[in-house]
């Protein structure tokens, strides 16, 4: 039993870090919610991250299955959890500043954004489709209830109730699709399946099954035609959760179509080609084209997050090692990028009062800082080089050109034509045009200090990419070589 | 010392930004420093280099990304120290010219500066990956400084711009990529691909990646149809980003195809070659004869740089030796002229907020010695010899002659269509009637107003009365390029 205890020490750490907080909330009672307290509660919190980092840290090259089959600890599996744990750390801050402006709660937030983190956690080394459903649950209920936080503010209940009954819709595929394959194979620990599968590729049942749970994952990480959610949610609900939801939320559902493409169905043929392929290529064109229309900036970078599913989709159509190490490579510059904008657009907000576009007008003059850290960001969001994202979609180019699906790198290729349009216009809006009010918009030291940490990973990722390009190459080579788990 | 060729504005830009901005004199110090820093380094290693020597020379080469073959590596032929030596000039002259913006000229300078050590970057790389990086680097600081510096239009040329190169950009990084697959290394390193090319038989699809390039490259290099951005955008950019643009960004285009497009694929070039010297002679007519009707100053250079870079494709599009080593030696020509042109321009478009062509007049008496200089340009420019414009197209020509007799004909009709405009732009601004308009019109009075033109143009009649000084690098790394 010690050993089973061992893999799933990152989790005890994160749940340990949850009950703290819970008591600390509760020892504070409701009616101290002074800034100083706080505060405390907030160092606490990013405190307990850097703790669960570290010992998710140590315990990274554990490779083990444990729980009857229930869990599994592999190289992936660690290293999602500290992009996880990374992008909390970045968010809870964003939340507390958003929450305080706001007069709610930001410690209940806090304890509910912790709960999906370990729904994450769990979810990352899942090793049975029972399981990962009930995982799976865990994070969307928990931004169910992120997304309506804002519970006086009709966009918010309005964004989180499209949201619920798109999720359920997509929860309900996912049990059918489980339920299928326990008909098929009579087993839903990921080994069973795929041996299951691999002897009988053209198990109906099976691919019925596997299909439905490909749709399921779909609504996550917001592939056309499940995206319909996207737009109204990313402009409704707060921005934190926002900034949250589209990081971890997205990482979590590719994290579990990694697993489906390459331990749970491991046969990759024409067929599924066929299926990812195309389904890059629509999202990737609906989510730019999309954007080119908006005026809301948080419904801009929905529309653009569709489209970054997009080039993800394509490392996955790619498949193999390349395209795989693609999509993780890819995912870490866009988390980083995003944490950045959004945080900026939290900032932003206190002063600005509005997520249109045109209220970030002379931005650079009332804040340089936040202008030109907002410039950044977009760059590589948009894939310009030295940043992040330039290398993350040099690699999925670069994987879909080995695959010799050229049609599709040309698809990408226009994307990021496409997107440059858009993202130049804030950077123009920022730049070019005179502000509203001379009002300058003050960052406090901390900020600015987080904000230079992201600005250096997304400038770190895009020019010394070696250190990350190894290690997601090793996971992706463990994935293929280990298809069993 | 050549790794430091890009890191020097970097770091000048990094210290730009830490500097206050309201010490607006250290800042142009800084700008000033940064640049004569690199004119000579640059100049030591035009001395330095040894023209019997075959091969890249001052090589230096170390692991970027192992796992894919991606390296940091930079060296100096010929044909790249050529042009590093006229954005040398440029950018030096950029940074002396008078045409600063006054507001919020810290941003400016650092822009400047990050544009500056990425043209240093493209015209050293050794590396496919690392070339391609900088290549695109050039777009950061080019859309806020039009966007935000320029003038008439500029938001939209600030745009079209960006998009147009971008697409271009991604066009050839996708050849790129298609290459890097058929070559069946793990390496973008330049010599190593070239070795192998040279083993591989032709195949179809080299002739696919050729044009990807030459398109791709194209678009940068204002090949017609795709150079309806440069004109606008020219027109809308501030005159340091317009010299730089015009004279130097602009190189960059052929410079990549001659590099990677002839240096790895010259039998894919080959395929193409008929199809890029027609669509150039269209260039250099079309362009001539727009720049004719246009009534703006700026306009006029800008169609006549897309009519010029008309010649050097068309040198492209003949491969041989002689034409190669004429398109190289016209880039340093032409880039040259055109800045010097855009900083006259751009003088008299600081004090008057005026550049139409009738808005002019008699400057040749107010203003005496700009007069003087944008004269000097313009005739440059038509190909007067004693500047080494002429030199450069006589060699093109002559190198064309054999494969298209018949575009080199219209080609040299190109060049009398250029002395219509220019004559009609120096008569109606120079010449006639002084215009009451620009009583308070001043001259370039210190010698530190006087430096760039002077630079300039002793970079175009040095060249032109020893264009051995050129030639004798560029030819041999032409040669060994296509051999």
């Amino acid at each position: 039993m010690n050993t089973h205890i061992a893999l799933i020490l990152p989790e005890l750490a994160a749940l340990s870090v949850f009950l703290l907080l819970l008591i600390a909330d509760a020892i504070k009672g409701r009616a101290k919610s002074d800034v100083r307290s706080r505060g405390s509660f907030a160092i606490i919190s990013m405190t307990g991250c850097v703790f669960v980092a570290l010992v998710t840290y140590a315990r990274r090259t554990i490779v083990d299955t444990g729980f009857h089959g229930m869990l599994s600890v592999d190289p992936m599996a660690a290293f999602f959890k500290l992009l996880f744990i990374g992008i909390l750390f970045f968010v809870l801050p964003q939340s507390y500043t958003f929450m305080h402006k706001k007069k709610e709660s930001p410690e209940t937030l806090a304890l509910i954004q912790w709960a999906s983190l370990i729904g994450m956690f769990f979810l990352a080394s899942a090793n049975n489709l029972f399981f990962l459903f009930i995982c799976i649950e865990i994070v969307t209920l928990s931004f169910y209830i992120m997304t309506s936080y804002l519970k006086h503010e009709l966009l918010s209940i309005e964004a989180g109730l499209k949201y619920l009954i798109m999720g359920s819709l997509a929860s309900a595929f996912m049990i059918f699709g489980i339920a299928i394959i326990y008909v098929g194979v009579g087993h839903t620990g990921f080994p069973v399946i795929a041996s299951a599968f691999r002897s009988d590729p053209a198990n109906r049942l099976l691919v019925t099954g596997m299909l439905l749970l490909i749709s399921g994952v779909g609504f996550k990480i917001a592939a056309v035609p499940f995206h319909l959610w996207v737009p109204d949610v990313y402009e409704g609900a707060p921005t934190p959760t926002v900034s949250f939801l589209s990081t971890a939320s997205k990482a979590a559902g590719f994290l579990v179509l990694i697993r489906l493409v390459t331990q749970i169905f491991p046969f990759y043929d024409y067929r599924h080609y066929l299926l990812f392929s195309v389904m890059a290529a629509a999202t990737l064109l609906y989510g730019n084209l999309g954007a080119l229309q908006q005026t809301s900036i948080k419904r801009l970078l929905g529309y653009s997050s569709i489209g970054h599913a997009g080039y993800l989709l394509m490392g996955i159509a790619a498949y193999q090692e390349i395209g795989l190490a693609a999509v993780i490579y890819y995912l870490c510059a866009y988390v980083v990028s995003n944490l950045a904008v959004f945080w900026i657009i939290t900032l932003a907000h206190r002063k600005l009062h509005s997520d249109q576009i045109h209220a970030y007008q002379g931005l650079a003059k009332r804040s340089p800082f936040l202008a030109a850290v907002m410039f950044i960001a977009l760059l590589s969001l948009a894939g310009v080089p030295p940043t992040a994202g330039f290398f993350g979609k040099f690699l999925v180019l670069l994987a879909i050109v080995q695959s010799r699906a050229v049609w599709l790198a040309f698809i990408g290729g226009a994307g990021v034509v496409i997107s440059l349009y858009y993202y130049l216009n804030i950077v123009r809006v920022m730049y070019a045009e005179e502000p509203a009010s001379g009002e300058k918009i003050r960052v406090s030291l901390l900020h600015k200090i987080l904000l230079g940490i992201l600005v250096v990973g997304i400038l770190g990722l895009g020019t010394f990419q070696a250190p990350l390009h190894q290690t997601v190459t090793r996971i992706a080579y463990y994935l293929a070589q280990n298809p069993l788990g | 010392m050549i790794l430091l060729l890009p890191w020097i504005p970097f770091i000048g830009a990094a210290a730009l930004m830490m500097t206050p901005s309201a010490q607006e004199s250290r800042l142009r110090l800084i700008t000033k420093v940064t640049c004569v820093l690199n004119f000579l380094i640059v100049l030591a290693y035009l001395f330095l280099l040894k023209p019997t020597q075959s091969g890249y020379q001052f090589f230096y080469s170390f692991s970027w990304v192992p796992a894919l073959g991606i390296r940091y590596q930079v060296g100096f032929d010929g044909i790249n120290l050529t042009l590093c030596l006229l954005h040398a000039l440029v950018s030096t002259a950029g940074a002396f010219v008078s045409g600063w913006p006054k507001e919020r000229m810290k941003e400016y300078l650092s822009f400047y500066l990050i544009l500056v050590g990425a043209i240093y970057g493209v015209f050293t790389a050794l590396d496919m990956f690392l070339l391609y990086l900088f290549y695109e680097l050039t777009l950061i600081p080019l859309y806020p400084m039009i966007c935000v510096w320029g003038s008439k239009n500029k938001e939209y040329g600030a745009m079209k711009l960006t998009l147009f190169i971008t697409a271009g950009a991604v066009l050839a990084l996708l050849g790129l990529l298609i290459l890097y697959r058929n070559l069946g290394i793990q390496s973008f390193d330049l010599m190593e691909a070239k070795q192998i090319m040279r083993g591989l038989p032709f195949l179809s699809r080299q002739a696919m990646i050729a044009g990807m390039f030459l398109f791709g490259f194209g678009v940068i290099a204002s090949l017609w149809p795709l150079h309806s951005w440069s004109p606008i955008g020219y027109a809308a950019a501030p005159t340091s980003v317009s010299m730089l643009h015009a004279g130097v960004l602009k190189k960059m285009g052929p410079y990549l195809m001659i590099r990677i497009a002839i240096g790895l694929l010259p039998d894919g070039v080959i395929r193409w070659s008929d199809e890029i010297a027609i669509l150039a002679c269209i260039g250099i007519l079309y362009a001539g004869y727009a720049a004719i009707h246009q009534k703006d100053l700026k306009f006029i250079i800008g169609f006549s740089s897309v009519s010029h870079m008309g010649y050097i494709l068309l040198a492209i599009a003949a491969m041989t030796p002689t034409a190669l080593s004429g398109a190289v030696l016209l880039m340093f020509s032409h880039g040259v002229m055109a800045a010097c042109t855009f900083a006259g321009i751009g003088f008299i478009y600081e004090q008057t907020h005026a550049r139409g062509v009738l808005d002019f007049g008699g400057l040749g008496k107010k203003i005496p010695f700009w007069a003087v200089c944008f004269i000097m340009a313009s005739l440059a420019s038509l190909g007067l010899p004693g500047f080494s414009n002429f030199v450069s197209e006589l060699l093109v020509f002559f190198g064309s002659w054999n494969k298209y007799p018949v575009i080199v004909c219209f080609a040299v009709v190109g060049v009398f269509v250029t002395s219509l405009y220019l004559l009609r732009m120096v008569k109606e601004v120079c010449y006639g009637m002084e215009n009451p308009r620009w009583e308070s019109l001043k001259d370039l009075s210190t010698s530190e107003q006087k430096f760039p033109f002077v630079l300039l143009l002793a970079g175009l009649l040095v060249f032109g009365f020893w264009p051995q000084g050129l030639l004798r690098i560029i030819t041999p790394a032409v040669e060994t390029l296509l051999s």
